[in-house]
């Protein structure tokens, strides 16, 4: 128990996927204007995530990893299909959200009209695929390991987002130099929070 | 269709339109990789290449994708052209494959890519897609390059590994800025970069 | 024609995965020699290069699979009581036929490590961890590796232990994904290079990597200032694999034991003996 606390508040604070890794900042920035939507699209990469990563997880386990086809028979034990791995994690990752864009149309129309085109944007969100990639990297132990972190690191990612919208919303009334103004501070102000992050760096649960 | 001046394609996203100083396209996670001005330049080169053939394969498809799994078609162009390039690495560069580790994989969802099938390949000539794909790239790399150059001197006193700020600085005192390391000062180095250009280009810069 | 309807969409998405498929399969299989090959030298050149720190004379050269071939005595596996299992081909006969053993395998077997530290004792004779004895002009070196977590992603190593199965020859680390400029320097000459001399503990605290730790203690070297957890990290990573190699390093040890009481006439030799007395105490 004290592992799966330990990795979720690791990959919320430690391994932040904004200021540790960079993983999806395209919609970070564009879509963090406002403290609203920034919130719908943080709460939409916390889901995809959480719904990607123990799927690729268990492919990963049971078709992709070097071996990982034993189980079926032992004549396959020598086969390695990793090299398969980015195109069926993004299969995965496209296929979901495919799914989740149909839902949020349905039953919430108010959410998809505001988050407009991002919505299909997260299947090229780095931070979904990033996630599945770190998975791999480091091989957790079974799936409820997986699931943390996917949690961890969404709930990371909707906490980096909300906290700069908020910023960038109080921004907009001050006094920046023209040059500065929009991306160039944007980028300033996430790397000051990303060192304000790392205060987090040394914490051991 | 319209016509292109092939020249002006290929080289207006390296400055005028960069797409990461301007557009605000894929500074994803590839800023991570720029600690080192070789990883960089792999990483650029890998992204170009990425880029420039996937545009040009997506612009040869673009008549005959059904529009509803369109997505779907371009992510596995991408995604098949990562591939190759991380099996080409691990074969023959095999130590630079590895330090750049899961970010090679990650170009497939870098936007620039997505970003420039979607606005130009789907739309138009295989030639000028190609050059489309390659001028961006080639843009993209540019800053990466610049980032991890200021990075690489400031934190670690070398260059590809070289070591150019001489031991007798140190020895007066001088020290690696060890911030220049750490993830943050990639962001805060690319808006001062962003603040140089748009103090030059001053159309560029925002209300 | 219709690119809309359901039909076309099927077929057109069956003709893509099969293309795609097959020009995957095709690059995959046909570089997977090359990268495979790419793998086997670089575990060879940590080999070496952990075992060339005990000669300070021998250089890497770049054909670093000639020079294995030629340096290698043995290489086997050793199970958690110390004994020896199958060996690998060290390429005598033929070069390319070295087997060596990848991080991916020391993954597998640091996979059965942490479930034998879980409690599972009856895989101890399952482990099967390799040792590879190099020959460094007329010394005599065991490497073996090691392979644990490290603060971001996985870190390894491999450590050359002299014949008496205590003292460090030389050591060599890599990690796949710490902070440049921090913890990645464990890889760097200034930190591995502290290993050299040294030598392992007995019982609990084998060895270990903390902060002014080469305060003259013999088990211990300096962890890395500003990289506390990879620091901390490769210290338990050498630890636990040093436990399991313990039994094989014991019994090397009692055979340097027996071999210098039998020659002890000569007064060096008798001073190696006192020297493993006072250790011992």
């Amino acid at each position: 128990m004290a592992d799966y606390i330990s990795l979720f508040v690791k990959s919320i604070f430690v391994d932040n996927m904004i200021f540790a890794y960079f993983l999806g900042m395209c919609s970070y920035l564009a879509v963090s204007k406002n403290v609203k939507t920034a919130n719908g699209l943080g709460v939409a990469v916390i889901f995809v995530l959480l719904v990607t990563l123990p799927i690729n997880y268990l492919l990963n386990q049971y078709i992709l990893r070097p071996g990982a086809l034993a189980w079926l028979d032992e004549k396959y034990a020598s086969v390695d299909l990793s090299f398969l791995s980015f195109i069926i994690f993004i299969a995965v990752i496209a296929a979901i959200v495919q799914i989740v864009e149909m839902v949020v149309e349905k039953f919430a129309p108010a959410l998809y009209s505001q988050l407009g085109i991002f919505l299909p944007l997260i299947a090229v969100n780095c931070a979904i695929l990033g996630g599945s990639l770190f998975m791999q990297e480091r091989d957790f132990v079974n799936v409820g390991e997986a699931a943390t972190y996917a949690l961890g690191s969404g709930i990371g990612w909707w906490l980096a987002i909300v906290a700069l919208a908020a910023i960038r919303e109080k921004l907009s009334y001050s006094h920046v130099p023209a040059p500065l103004k929009g991306l160039g501070i944007t980028f300033i102000t996430v790397g000051l929070m990303g060192i304000a992050f790392m205060t987090f760096m040394g914490i051991q649960l | 269709m319209k016509d292109f001046n092939l020249k002006e394609t290929l080289l207006n996203p390296i400055f005028k339109g960069n797409p990461i100083s301007v557009l605000v396209l894929g500074i994803c996670s590839s800023l991570a990789v720029t600690v080192q001005l070789k990883g960089a330049c792999v990483m650029a080169l890998s992204v170009t290449i990425v880029t420039a053939l996937s545009s040009l394969v997506v612009s040869l498809l673009r008549n005959t994708i059904p529009n509803r799994i369109r997505i779907i078609v371009q992510l596995v162009v991408v995604a098949l052209m990562v591939i190759l390039v991380d099996q080409v690495l691990k074969a023959f560069a095999y130590p630079v494959s590895k330090t750049l580790s899961v970010y090679i994989g990650l170009i497939i969802t870098n936007c620039i890519v997505m970003g420039r099938i979607e606005a130009f390949a789907l739309g138009n000539k295989p030639i000028p897609s190609f050059l489309d794909g390659l001028g961006n790239g080639l843009g993209y790399g540019l800053i990466l390059i610049v980032v991890a150059f200021f990075r690489e001197l400031l934190g670690s006193g070398t260059l590809f590994g070289f070591r150019i700020i001489p031991e007798s600085f140190y020895d007066l005192g001088y020290m690696n800025n060890g911030l220049m390391i750490l993830p943050p000062m990639a962001l805060i180095l690319l808006g001062c970069i962003i603040w140089i250009q748009r103090a030059i280009q001053k159309d560029l810069q925002e209300k | 024609m219709n690119t809309n309807s359901n039909v076309y969409t099927i077929i057109y998405s069956t003709i893509l995965v099969v293309v795609v498929a097959a020009v995957l399969a095709f690059a995959a299989s046909a570089l997977k020699p090359m990268q495979d090959e790419n793998i086997k030298k670089e575990t060879i050149t940590q080999v070496l290069s952990a075992a060339a720190q005990a000669d300070e004379s021998v250089t890497i050269s770049e054909d670093v699979v000639a020079m294995y071939a030629e340096m290698a005595v043995d290489a086997f596996y050793v199970d958690g009581n110390g004994v020896i299992g199958e060996h690998m081909n060290i390429g005598k006969e033929n070069k390319a036929d070295i087997k060596v053993e990848s991080t991916s395998y020391l993954k597998a077997q640091n996979d059965i490590i942490k479930k034998i530290e879980a409690g599972q004792t009856e895989l101890l004779s399952t482990l099967a961890l390799p040792v590879y004895v190099i020959k460094v002009n007329s010394l005599t070196v065991n490497v073996i590796p090691c392979y644990g977590a490290g603060l971001w992603g996985p870190i390894w190593g491999y450590i050359a232990v002299a014949e008496d199965g205590r003292t460090l020859d030389g050591a060599i680390f890599d990690h796949k994904s710490e902070t440049p400029g921090l913890g990645a320097k464990i890889a760097e000459k200034p930190f591995y290079s502290q290993f050299q001399g040294k030598k392992f503990g007995e019982g609990e605290k084998i060895f270990d990597v903390v902060k002014g730790g080469a305060n003259g203690a013999e088990n211990g070297v300096d962890a890395i200032s500003g990289a506390t957890i990879t620091s901390q990290s490769l210290g338990k990573t050498i630890n636990t694999w040093a436990k399991y190699y313990q039994p094989y390093l014991n019994s090397l040890a009692a055979q340097t034991d027996t071999e210098t009481e039998e020659s002890a006439e000569t007064e060096e030799n008798a001073e190696v003996e006192d020297a493993t007395v006072t250790e011992e105490e």
